[in-house]
């Protein structure tokens, strides 16, 4: 099974408008347009492209992670824009290692779903930070690790990428870093294409939801 | 005659719709102020009642290493500062995060809300420590991945320095077990503590661990004290 399809997030939107800045900028706004263009990167580059959201909805952590849960050959971005930092960086964040909890059939917990893929994870997001770091001056060498509860509860190798930030001076600030992040993530993403071979976790490939 | 009976009758629940439409908004307003009164009256009573860490005259002067953030945001500045700390592990870790909480000098290198409280803490006989903050610590901290992350950091950088007792960390609000502390960092897990090399270093984990049981213990101690 080789890689084929990409999920994509933005992450908050509904009454949620996530990070909030001068100007009036809102991540949940700011974040639907860079999904719209990275979706566009990607599908140049011959990826099924899905989204958790394209309106202004806030889908729950488990909703959106379930996406690229029903999904075989699949990675899944979350996409997000900072309150803090330093204005013009982009870091990518992977989970930690943690155990993994399979049951009696094979299948692994949905609230550990991440720990089986959390080594593809970090090659992805190191891949994938390397091209952001070339890019946007400022920014770190390799993926940080931390643990983000979004993608804790994804069953596929999964990063999340921030943006710095909200408190720049005008939106337009903003804006011209977008395609430049989105070349950035898609060459990530295709130099990783070679390396995603699934791990072996169950015969279903899925994971339980409570 | 009936259609002036009706016109009346129109005219009146046209009357009572514009009416309540005008006071609706008045109404919701006068609902959520009276709901957040409430809810500063029991978190204000709930820091009351818990007893806040002594003053430790009488305890020797030591230096202890604060980790609060750089003006940036994206590092930390460690800053030693002089302080009389309890040898108890418990009033020493009380003392060093209240200490954070209080903030540096200057204000951009905070790392935590400036309004947010330390309500209880606790030790497990593993080495588990339980810090139980106020609510503001995760309705004033600024949205984000980084911003989160800077503070769970700040919180256990500080332990580590200061109070090595502490292995592991777990984070409740409000004596509750929350799944994220604003929407982005997992709060369902501990925090490794006593360990070198954490934080926002690129590849070295800066936090979580699993889940062990005396902390399901721990997190119902903490809401029959939350109860009584």
């Amino acid at each position: 099974m080789g890689l084929n399809i990409v999920v994509l997030d933005p992450a908050h939107g509904g009454t949620d408008l996530g990070a909030r800045g001068t100007e009036g900028i809102r991540e949940s706004e700011v974040i639907l347009e860079f999904s719209s263009r990275l979706k566009q990167t990607l599908e140049a580059q011959g990826f099924q492209v899905l989204t958790t959201r394209d309106g202004n909805d806030n889908p729950s952590f488990d909703d959106r992670s379930a996406r690229a849960n029903a999904q075989r050959g699949a990675i899944f971005i979350t996409l997000h824009i900072a309150s803090t930092g330093l204005p013009g960086t982009v870091r990518t964040y992977v989970m930690p290692e943690f155990p993994s909890a399979t049951n009696t059939t094979g299948l692994i917990s949905w609230d550990r779903a991440q720990a089986p893929f959390v080594g593809l994870s970090r090659k992805l997001g190191d891949l994938v930070q390397q091209d952001l770091a070339r890019r946007f001056r400022g920014s770190p060498a390799t993926a940080t690790v931390a643990p983000v509860r979004q993608l804790r509860t994804t069953a596929a190798p999964a990063i999340a990428v921030e943006i710095s930030s909200v408190v720049v001076q005008q939106r337009g600030e903003l804006d011209r870093m977008i395609p430049g992040v989105a070349d950035a993530i898609t060459h990530g993403v295709v130099a990783f294409r070679p390396s995603y071979i699934l791990p072996l976790v169950s015969s279903g490939g899925g994971a339980t939801q409570p | 005659m009936i259609a002036k009976w009706r016109l009346w009758l129109g005219g009146g629940l046209l009357v009572a719709v514009i009416a309540a439409a005008l006071y609706f908004p008045a109404l919701r307003r006068q609902v959520n102020v009276a709901k957040q009164l409430t809810e500063k009256s029991a978190e204000q009573a709930r820091r009351e009642l818990l007893p806040p860490a002594p003053a430790s005259s009488g305890d020797p002067k030591v230096r202890v290493k604060m980790f609060w953030g750089s003006k940036a945001g994206d590092s930390f500045t460690p800053v030693t500062v002089e302080l009389p700390l309890s040898v108890d592990p418990v009033l020493r870790a009380k003392q060093v995060l209240n200490t954070l909480l209080a903030g540096p000098i200057d204000p951009e290198a905070r790392t935590l809300p400036a309004d947010a409280a330390l309500l209880a803490f606790y030790l497990l006989p593993d080495g588990t420590g339980v810090a139980d903050f106020s609510e503001s610590m995760s309705t004033s901290i600024p949205s984000g991945i980084q911003s989160e992350q800077m503070a769970v950091d700040s919180i256990t950088r500080t332990l580590e320095a200061n109070v090595p007792q502490v292995q592991r960390l777990k984070i409740l609000i409000h004596g509750q077990e929350m799944d994220t502390l604003a929407g982005h960092l997992d709060l369902t897990q501990t925090f490794l503590v006593n360990t070198s090399g954490l934080g926002t270093q690129p590849a070295k984990p800066s936090a979580a661990s699993i889940l062990t049981s005396p902390i399901h213990k721990a997190v119902e101690t903490m809401k029959s004290v939350t109860k009584r």
